[in-house]
């Protein structure tokens, strides 16, 4: 058995916009979920490289054939190029972490919540002998272990493709304790799109444009001001206000969100509702949704009241608590998991 | 033991009892990871997608019975506005020499424009773009197979496909050639003309003003296809593109025209297309006809027109295609009379 000098653990959040890795050495990196391959013998002239990873290969997009392995944060069934992405993509986030030469690798990688089984398996593929041993754990409860959250909490991992339920009752979270739904960051992206064309239909801006807007000023319920963000209109750089349509956007995410809250909380049992309703913690890059967290607390005011809070590091939470589980799994446990 | 100690080990036990169940399906891992790795050694298939990965774009100009056609069309504002900073690869020196993509056509990607839900433009007679540009391809494919040509179509059927997948589909299949066949509309009833577009800035004002509404839906920044534009690469496309176009437009317009003698040749164009982009290959767009007039309508509603159209876009890629080739391939390549 290789003794902890010779181990490097790592955790890993596979996401479906970003990827981070925390390491048992201290290094943290988050790079976005995308892999590229040049087209041909000229792409890779251009780009110099054989393979490119994050914001690197959306830029070069033209010469890449390029993918995001984990759109709906599922690697897609049957795709081999996906598969094959996913593994350059762990073996990156890996390479960052840096193990030392000779050092050994035991990775926990935190997929959605309802990732089916056919899905671990495709992942589990994927991976081989990239790391030399491998746990899958869900998303939210990778989270949850990181926090010390394992008792009365639900996670609301609030992602791009996928929205994340899981609640921690003291017993490994089986299916019935999880939820996924698809109404998260991306929905939101398109909502915004539909709505800002309906209201501008002069303007030309992309989903990447919307995207940023978003992020710099995604919110619910009452405005913390006016929206106003920058777009042509007839080739000149225009003053949009798109105020109420940010509104209406992300709240198209309060009805079902709120829904599956108190669906999964009407099946814990009676006696631990109310803890878990005080407990309620958002993660994801969608936790960052401005009164948000307010909004699903008043859903819960009618079912007794209880407290809903976004976590403070959504982008390494899942990593970290990956990092987590991966140095507290006794030895005996990771040789069961290698190869 | 603390209570949280407890718990994680609880916890622990369960995420590694789940992993090891997953490993129990090793045969079928085994299997999958077989084949999917030998098709990994196989690298990207560089010759192959670097002959002269061109796309074609054909499109028939159709009657605009109120909606009309979609402009698949990337807008392209005046430099000032948005200039996205050039970066990184986009910067690389202009040295690669055209010659580079001398090597011989083998696959052609047809993509039959619109379908399903969306019939692209109608004549007053009914008849459909989506059903006159598929049965084009169509024939188009049994004339380039006879040729020796490999064909993918995007579509076989009456099945509705977004720009975005078209592209997609064209870079998996790493054709050397796409061809894209759409009905076009435009407000002159009395107009009968074909012409051919490829990837470029907008040549005019119309052509600005048919592409403002499409390149919204294409999911790309602006910036993306300023680089594009302005890259390397798409210097060497491009020239490839035009030559295409340059072919495809006089044998599409000779073969026309002796069955068609009002027909107009509005020439070859350049168009900011915004499908090119994503399909990361030189490209070109084909109007066949405007079924805005009445007519051509009734023209398309023929059989032995649209094998007309066929065989003349045929001729115009053999010309394209030969004139790339060191020999013929086959003995059958040389000229034989046009429709
Ligand atoms: N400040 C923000 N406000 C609202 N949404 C945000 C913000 N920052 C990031 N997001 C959104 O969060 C999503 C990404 O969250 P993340 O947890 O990284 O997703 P995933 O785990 O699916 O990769 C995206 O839709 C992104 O636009
Ligand atoms: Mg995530
Ligand atoms: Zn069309």
């Amino acid at each position: 058995m290789a003794g902890k000098k010779d181990l490097l653990h790592v955790g890993i959040d596979l996401g479906t916009s970003r990827s981070a890795i925390a390491a048992s050495n201290g290094s943290r990196h988050v790079v976005e979920s995308y892999v590229g391959w040049p087209v041909d013998m000229v792409a890779r002239k251009v780009v110099k490289k054989s393979i490119l990873f994050g914001r690197e290969a959306l830029d070069s997009r033209p010469m890449l054939d390029l993918h995001r392995p984990l759109e709906r944060g599922l690697i897609k069934e049957g795709s081999e190029k996906d598969e094959a992405a996913v593994r350059e993509l762990i073996k990156h986030l890996i390479s960052l972490a840096a193990p030392a030469d000779g050092q050994k690798v035991n990775a926990v990688v935190g997929v959605p919540a309802e990732a089916l089984r056919v899905s671990r398996q495709n992942l589990r593929t994927a991976v081989k002998g990239v790391a030399d041993a491998l746990m899958i754990v869900s998303e939210p409860f990778a989270v949850a272990y990181g926090m010390d959250a394992l008792l009365h909490t639900m996670i609301i991992d609030i992602g791009a493709g996928t929205t994340d339920f899981c609640v921690m009752n003291g017993r490994y979270p089986t299916e019935d304790d999880q939820r996924t739904l698809t109404n998260a960051g991306d929905s939101v992206d398109d909502q915004l799109m539909m709505l800002v064309k309906a209201r501008h239909p002069e303007a030309r801006f992309s989903i990447h444009m919307i995207r940023e807007w978003k992020e710099a000023h995604a919110y619910v319920g009452e405005s913390p001001g006016p929206v106003q963000v920058t777009a042509p209109v007839g080739g000149k750089p225009t003053l949009l206000d798109i105020t109420s349509e940010m509104r209406k956007a992300c709240e198209s995410l309060v009805a079902p969100l709120s829904e599956t809250m108190l669906d999964l909380l009407s099946r814990v049992e009676p006696e631990f509702q109310e803890k878990v309703r005080r407990n309620v913690l958002l993660a994801g890059g969608g936790s960052q949704i401005r009164g948000l967290a307010g909004v699903l607390e008043k859903t819960l005011a009618d079912v007794g009241g209880g407290s809903v809070r976004p976590i403070e590091d959504p982008v390494f939470a899942g990593a970290i608590g990956g990092l987590s589980i991966a140095l507290d799994a006794p030895g005996e446990d990771w040789e069961q998991l290698a190869g | 033991m603390t209570e949280m100690q407890r718990l994680k080990k609880e916890m622990l036990r369960g995420a590694v009892r789940e992993n090891v169940e997953l490993l129990d399906d090793r045969v079928y891992l085994e299997r999958r990871f077989r084949r999917a790795e030998k098709r990994w050694r196989w690298p990207v298939r560089v010759l192959s997608a670097a002959a002269a990965a061109v796309v074609i774009f054909l499109s028939v100009n159709a009657v605009s019975t109120g909606g009309g056609e979609k402009p698949e069309v990337l807008v392209v504002t005046p430099r000032t506005a948005f200039q996205a900073p050039l970066s990184g690869p986009h910067q690389a020196p202009r040295a690669i020499a055209p010659a580079l993509f001398s090597l011989e056509v083998g696959k052609v990607v047809l993509d039959p424009g619109h379908g399903g839900a969306d019939p692209g433009a109608s004549a007053a007679s009914g008849l459909a773009e989506k059903e006159v540009t598929l049965d084009v391809a169509r024939r188009l494919r049994a004339l380039l197979e006879d040729a020796r040509y490999k064909v993918a179509m995007t579509r076989e059927g009456d099945r509705g496909l977004v720009l975005r997948d078209r592209a997609t589909f064209a870079n998996a299949e790493r054709g050397d050639l796409f061809v894209s066949i759409h009905v076009n509309s435009i407000p002159r009833k009395d107009a009968r003309a074909v012409e051919t577009y490829f990837l470029g800035a907008a040549d005019g004002p119309q052509i600005e003003e048919v592409a403002s509404l499409e390149n919204r839906e294409s999911g790309y920044a602006l910036s993306d296809f300023r680089r594009l534009l302005e890259g390397v690469y798409a210097g060497v496309r491009q020239e490839e593109s035009r030559r295409l176009a340059g072919e495809v437009q006089t044998s599409l317009f000779a073969g026309l025209h002796e069955a068609n003698r009002e027909l107009l040749d509005r020439g070859v164009k350049s168009a900011p297309l915004a499908v090119l982009i994503g399909t990361e290959m030189p490209g070109i767009l084909v109007e066949v006809s405007c079924v805005s007039n009445e007519e051509e309508a009734r023209l398309l509603a023929r059989a032995d027109y649209r094998q007309r159209i066929a065989a003349s876009i045929f001729q115009g890629l053999r010309s394209y295609m030969d004139s790339r080739e060191p020999a013929p391939r086959t003995a059958g390549r040389k000229k034989e009379k046009g429709s």
